[in-house]
């Protein structure tokens, strides 16, 4: 509590100034972050389930996510003591590194040579609204914080527009793609359930 | 006293290397020339007396082949890892055999953003053949790659690498503090259950989501519980059982995920027991109901007395139908010759008498263009001709179509000649096989109190048919002339939208 006086004021000040309580737009925007990142884990194991194993062993490394050159917290207390402007600069930024992804999960889901096929490419489209909402969101709430939150970080995807040529290429990058989302969307997802912790301090009732 | 002392193998053999297998028990393992080895049994040990001298001595029991060979431990196989709250995370193992010799275990790790290899920094916490990884040494969003290797005296052991990130792997304790009250409402009694997160998970600072399970069910006299039903309760930490019957004991159980996790497991469960009622079975409560069901039974044997007049009074009769131009009571009356005579053609249709009777409203239907179809199958709705006597010239033009649907009708006295001429296309349909169509041979038509179609002596002798197409018919067949029904009366003030008029209408 007494950790974060100083940005604490800030929340105060913009739930008291704003028409809608900030509470109630991170309660909103939770909401998103929470359903994006339930929807890549059911999305990661339904790809899972019929994964070849060999595709497994060459796997890249998580270090090749496009946005790994961002630098997040990497634990609890290194969160906690992270601005909330700077918390949802990241998050913005890694949302905002996803949007033409998506759309190349979401094409080439149709030539996936996968059984559960068309869950997969329900889940996507899931994915790409869910996605829109929460940006859309976050923009609002950022114009109501200090500058800082306005940055975005670019984080350009250069990995083409497809996945791939052969079966098992095409099914290795879907996994790899969708493991970085499924990481990336748990930050975003923590770093705004954080703020919303953090705006509650005027709301009690949402911790 | 005695004292236990380490067996100690016998001396002439050489090259002889002694392991205990275990520091409760009085055996040795011996091992001559690294190949073979004996197992040796000692039942008893050196003694000393206060002079301290010795009085024991070691006695084999047995020796045998030793069962335990020794070799290089075994794969050592990494079972998984677990974060009970999203900052600490521990990692279990399975040794493999351990050759036969004290084998140790080390886990080493390598992780994303972090250079080097680097060893567990607690194997105590967690227990035995564990790794536990505290605050400091644990990161989330980055991947943990562990092996462990086993190694005695005689070689290694790596187990295959395992790869985990924290994100993955949380699962918290059970709920803890489960408390049932027990709600005595009259109108509704309810069993409210509360409980506090788990308890190393800190729920204020929105680091972990907390989400929560409850189960109930019926506490059986056996002390388990079954016809478990489980519910939603979100993320608070009370919740509330509605529809509990007085006198039920319940079994509740609680349980948390995090973060879209794995679930914990169910809490111990809390028991309780539903109140009975109260002041529901009193006395003044029998007598009213006694009184009320005496009433009842009174009312009741007056509603059956009286029925009759109670049907009048709930169900009054309700009016019957009405045909302009018919009487229905007639009709009943009326023989099936009747109606025979009255779907058929006549010559002398209509008659004269029926002329001069202003109700009657002359009315030719035809289907002149395929589009035209009857209206509804009903049919009172006017006559139909068959499509091939259009051939024979005039047409008979299909006048349905008014506001409500009514057939038009065209006025009262159609030109005689007219009729006449027209009489000799009517020609009668014997058999009809499509929908709505009634026409029948005068043998077989049946004896049907909806003739309201045929109206009066106007009906007389007139065929029926909606799908001409489908309708053969005989042609330029007279008919012996049939009676018209005596039954038939013309009468106005139609109940139903039926037309009573003659088919016969004019050319176009």
């Amino acid at each position: 509590l007494g950790r974060c006086c100083g940005s604490c004021s800030l929340m105060y000040m913009v739930a008291v100034c704003s028409g809608v309580p900030i509470g109630d737009l991170l309660e909103r925007a939770a909401q998103h972050s929470d359903k994006l990142y339930s929807l890549s884990t059911t999305l990661t194991h339904d790809l899972d389930s019929h994964f070849p194993p060999m595709g497994r062993m060459i796997m890249p490394r998580p270090s090749a996510c496009h946005t790994s050159s961002l630098q997040t917290p990497g634990d609890k207390e290194q969160a906690l003591q992270v601005s909330e402007s700077e918390l949802l600069s990241l998050a913005r930024s890694l949302l905002q590194a996803w949007a033409d992804p998506l759309v190349v999960l979401s094409s080439s889901a149709n030539t996936l040579p996968h059984p559960a096929q068309s869950k997969i490419i329900n889940k996507i489209h899931e994915l790409q609204e869910h996605s829109k909402n929460l940006g859309d969101g976050l923009n609002i709430i950022s114009g109501k914080m200090d500058p800082t939150a306005q940055t975005i970080s670019s984080l350009p995807y250069r990995g083409g527009n497809d996945v791939g040529q052969d079966k098992l290429s095409k099914l290795i990058k879907f996994q790899f793609l969708l493991s970085c989302f499924r990481r990336d969307s748990h930050k975003i997802d923590s770093f705004l359930k954080v703020l919303r912790c953090r705006a509650a301090k005027t709301q009690p009732h949402l911790c | 006293m005695s004292k236990t002392t380490a067996p100690v193998c016998p001396s002439h053999l050489s090259n002889v290397v002694c392991a205990l297998n275990s520091p409760t028990s009085h055996a040795a393992c011996c091992y001559v020339n690294h190949t073979v080895s004996f197992f040796f049994f000692v039942c008893a040990s050196r003694r000393q007396d206060e002079e301290g001298h010795v009085r024991g001595h070691h006695r084999t029991v047995a020796a045998f082949g030793c069962p335990l060979q020794r070799s290089p431990p075994g794969r050592p196989v990494l079972l998984g890892c677990r974060s009970p709250e999203k900052e600490t995370f521990t990692c279990r193992w399975e040794p493999g055999d351990d050759g036969g010799l004290p084998t140790a275990h080390r886990l080493y790790y390598q992780r994303e953003r972090l250079e080097g290899t680097h060893e567990c920094p607690d194997y105590r916490s967690a227990g035995s053949n564990s790794c536990f990884f505290d605050k400091s040494h644990t990161s989330i969003w980055v991947d943990y790659y562990l092996t462990v290797v086993a190694s005695n005296s005689l070689g290694n052991a790596t187990s295959d690498i395992f790869k985990v990130d924290v994100m993955e792997i949380v699962k918290p304790d059970a709920p803890q503090h489960v408390t049932l009250t027990a709600e005595d409402r009259t109108d509704s009694p309810s069993l409210h259950v509360s409980w506090e997160h788990p308890p190393n998970v800190d729920a204020g600072s929105g680091w972990v989501t907390p989400e929560y399970r409850v189960r109930a069910g019926r506490r059986r006299q056996a002390g388990d519980a079954a016809d478990w039903k489980e519910y939603k309760a979100g993320a608070q930490t009370h919740f509330t059982l509605y529809g509990v019957h007085p006198g039920a004991a319940f079994a509740v159980q609680v349980r948390c995920r995090l973060d879209h996790g794995s679930w914990s497991s169910w809490s111990d469960a809390s028991y309780a027991e539903i109140p009975e009622r109260i002041g529901r079975d009193g006395p003044f409560w029998t007598s009213l109901w006694g009184l009320s069901g005496f009433l009842f039974l009174a009312a009741v044997c007056v509603a059956v007395t009286k029925r009759k007049s109670v049907m009048q009074f709930l169900l009054p009769p309700v009016p019957g139908p009405k045909i302009r131009g018919l009487d229905f009571q007639l009709v009943k009356s009326a023989r099936p010759e009747d109606f025979a005579g009255a779907l058929l053609i006549r010559r002398d249709f209509p008659p004269a008498a029926a002329r001069k009777d202003g109700a009657i409203e002359p009315l030719i239907v035809s289907d002149v263009d395929a589009g035209v179809q009857p209206r509804s199958g009903a049919v009172s709705a006017g006559f139909g001709w068959d499509n091939r006597q259009k051939n024979n010239g005039g047409e008979r033009n299909a006048t349905r179509e008014d506001g409500d649907g009514r057939s038009s009708t065209r006025g009262g006295d159609a030109d005689f000649e007219t009729r006449a001429a027209l009489e000799s296309d009517y020609s009668r349909v014997k058999d009809v096989t499509a929908d709505n169509i009634f026409l029948l041979d005068s043998a077989d038509v049946p004896r049907a109190e909806r003739l309201p179609e045929d109206r009066g002596e106007a009906a007389n002798g007139k065929t029926l048919s909606f799908r001409k197409e489908s309708v053969p018919s005989e042609r330029r067949k007279k008919l012996p002339p049939a009676r018209p029904p005596r039954a038939a009366r013309v009468i106005d003030g139609g109940y139903v939208d039926a037309i009573p008029t003659s088919p016969l209408g004019e050319t176009a």
